[in-house]
């Protein structure tokens, strides 16, 4: 298991913490489409609950959007989480997969070896000074996948191995485009991987993705892991769009943090 | 050290007060139908600040600080007119109000600019059909660049006058005052004077000094415009411990100069407080925070404005401190810049911030007066 603090920030994704209304899942937004540079981590897809709950009552009363009563203690009456969802989703507000996977195990090292994870990776040498300057300030928002799956940051570990905190990492998962991606591995009990993730299904829509829970059941242990059974949101197999992403990942790992 | 003090200076100077509030209080209805005649009224669709029972200033007008400016402006000329030291001040006053006035008025009659980035800036130098352009957008590309840098410091905005040349004409009336306070008043206003420690000679590096707390200041005052009476209550204390710091150093055109800005603060202020009738606009707020400067600047005590204008520098710190922590660090420091704004996401009633921001405006000014006199 995560650490409680860690299950804490999981729980709040799936149910962001606005006042007065339950159920809010995150949605997912990656800032690579929008390209904003030196903003918010909220706005970049890298924020914790707080921030980006924060941010949305800030953008609600900039632009009296009528989302909150007038001074934000609790939203108005008649909203409901997807109406929040929607209003997060139409101003670029969510979180990416790896900026929740960088929030939560920031939150499992605080509390299990009492040190901020991020402060430890090696994000980008001290030869690219001003980048490196810049990933000392704001660490979470450098931190990439192909940063988390860097070999000075993690270690490749077997399946028999795993442990919960592991991440699984897909890269270079479309022929085109440079995207990878980056499960965080929840818990493992009687041979069933449960892990988190913040991504988009083409299936999902417009306004249905965000952040979410499967399992990988392990099937065959001497195997890899496109053997074992993918499940999430009901859906195995080929029709588990996140299985399918593995299979088309250039680089398919299960890694731990050097930490 | 208070060097003369005489009763017939601040008789004078209470007189030019009484004036001034009385001729305000004549004008406010001839400019309240002037600013509706002609539509001169906030507009909440461009304005981000306007939000829940805020929403209700829509239609208010705006530019109601040109009252303060005409009453100033026409007070000074015609009974304290004094080539060597008020008419500077009134000048760069009223040149940085002729700014603000077209800001206002283009934020409310203008329509979109558009505005080219570096980027595209680039792009056209290297694929203009026509040579000259090219040259043009060679010339120009500082300037492109320089309006790009200061987009980094505030939100963008695409109506009136842009940041970067705002900054520049505050530059101007800056350099303005620098210029006649190095060349027009004497050898003894290159000294600094420097708080419990006399005062140490800097020579033409008043200049720069000069400058920067001129526009400094000017947009301080801008930036905390933001509530109802706030500017107004705020500066009527500021100018009030110069009048005071006028008269007791016998500085005869100053002493009236200052309480006449008094008088006219205080018809405007009395208009001004919720439910505003008018508000102040750019035109009240940049002629304003100028002539602050330029008021503490031509008493030598400069170095008191953070204290003397202390509201206004701990809002535009704010902004500073909210810039930086959001390009630097990716989070706010307060839940929104100018920190009134802050005040009112927590839940202060308008009044509440204002009255508050008065009464420790109201401490900090009285211990600047004391240190100006120790």
């Amino acid at each position: 298991m995560l650490s409680p603090n860690a299950e804490k920030i999981i729980d709040q994704y799936f149910n962001l913490p606005f006042p007065g209304v339950d159920g809010v899942r995150c949605p997912y937004f990656n800032n690579s489409r929008k390209r904003s540079r030196g903003q918010l981590r909220a706005l970049v897809g890298k924020g914790s609950p707080k921030e980006i709950v924060e941010e949305a009552k800030i953008i609600s009363t900039q632009y009296h959007l009528g989302i909150f009563e007038n001074d934000c203690s609790v939203c108005k009456q008649n909203l409901t989480a997807d109406d929040l969802r929607k209003f997060m989703i139409d101003h670029d507000l969510g979180i990416e997969c790896s900026g929740f996977v960088s929030q939560v195990l920031r939150a499992h090292f605080r509390e299990t070896k009492n040190i901020d994870f991020t402060t430890k990776l090696r994000i980008y040498p001290p030869a690219k000074f001003f980048r490196y300057i810049i990933s000392i300030l704001r660490p979470i928002e450098n931190i990439s996948v192909r940063v988390l799956a860097d070999d000075r940051n993690s270690s490749v570990v077997g399946l028999k191995d795993v442990v919960a905190g592991d991440i699984i990492t897909m890269l270079e998962t479309q022929p085109t485009k440079q995207r990878n991606h980056v499960l965080l591995i929840r818990n493992i009990e009687d041979n069933i991987i449960d892990y988190v993730h913040a991504r988009a299904w083409s299936g999902d829509g417009k306004y249905g993705h965000g952040v979410t829970a499967g399992n990988i059941e392990i099937i065959y242990p001497k195997d890899g892991l496109l053997e074992q059974k993918w499940t999430e949101n009901g859906q195995s197999d080929n029709k588990n769009e996140t299985y399918l992403e593995a299979k088309r990942a250039k680089v398919l790992q299960i890694r731990r943090l050097k930490i | 050290m208070p060097s003369f003090a005489s009763v017939e200076i601040l008789q004078q100077a209470l007189v030019f007060l009484i004036g001034a509030t009385a001729l305000g209080f004549v004008l406010t209805p001839i400019l309240t139908a002037i600013l509706y005649k002609y539509k001169i009224l906030r507009n909440a669709e461009y304005d981000p600040a306007m939000q829940g029972e805020k929403s209700a200033k829509a239609g208010t007008p705006i530019m109601g600080g040109l009252l303060v400016i005409i009453v100033v402006t026409a007070i000074t000329i015609v009974f304290n007119w004094d080539r060597r030291y008020t008419y500077v001040p009134i000048g760069a006053m009223a040149f940085s109000a002729l700014l603000g006035a077209a800001d206002d008025l283009l934020n409310v009659f203008g329509g979109r600019r558009r505005l080219r980035n570096i980027k595209h800036a680039l792009i056209l130098i290297r694929v203009h059909k026509k040579w000259y352009m090219k040259i043009w957008h060679i010339i120009t590309l500082p300037w492109t660049a320089f309006r790009e840098a200061t987009t980094m410091f505030g939100s963008k905005q695409n109506r009136g006058i842009q940041v970067h040349e705002k900054l520049f004409l505050q530059f101007v009336a800056g350099a303005v005052t620098a210029w006649w306070v190095y060349a027009k008043l004497g050898a003894s206003w290159q000294t600094l004077w420097i708080p419990f420690d006399g005062s140490v000679y800097v020579g033409w590096l008043i200049i720069p000094i000069i400058i920067f707390f001129v526009m400094f200041t000017a947009n301080a005052v801008n930036i905390a415009d933001g509530l109802d009476g706030l500017v107004g209550g705020s500066l009527i204390i500021t100018f009030m411990a110069l009048g005071i710091l006028s008269w007791i150093e016998g500085r005869t055109a100053f002493a009236p100069f200052n309480m006449t800005v008094v008088g006219a603060l205080i018809a405007y202020t009395y208009f001004n407080i919720k439910p505003a009738r008018f508000q102040m606009g750019d035109v009240g707020s940049l002629g304003l925070g100028t002539l602050l400067a330029i008021n503490t600047i031509a008493i030598n005590k400069t170095l008191l404005l953070p204290l003397l204008g202390f509201i206004f520098y701990v809002e535009i710190f704010s902004v500073i401190l909210q810039v930086l922590f959001r390009r630097l660090l990716g989070r706010r420091l307060f839940k929104m810049a100018p920190l009134h704004h802050h005040f009112e996401m927590i839940g202060w009633s308008e009044e509440k911030i204002v009255m508050r921001f008065w009464i420790i405006q109201a401490f900090v000014v009285i211990v600047a007066v004391w240190i100006a006199l120790r």
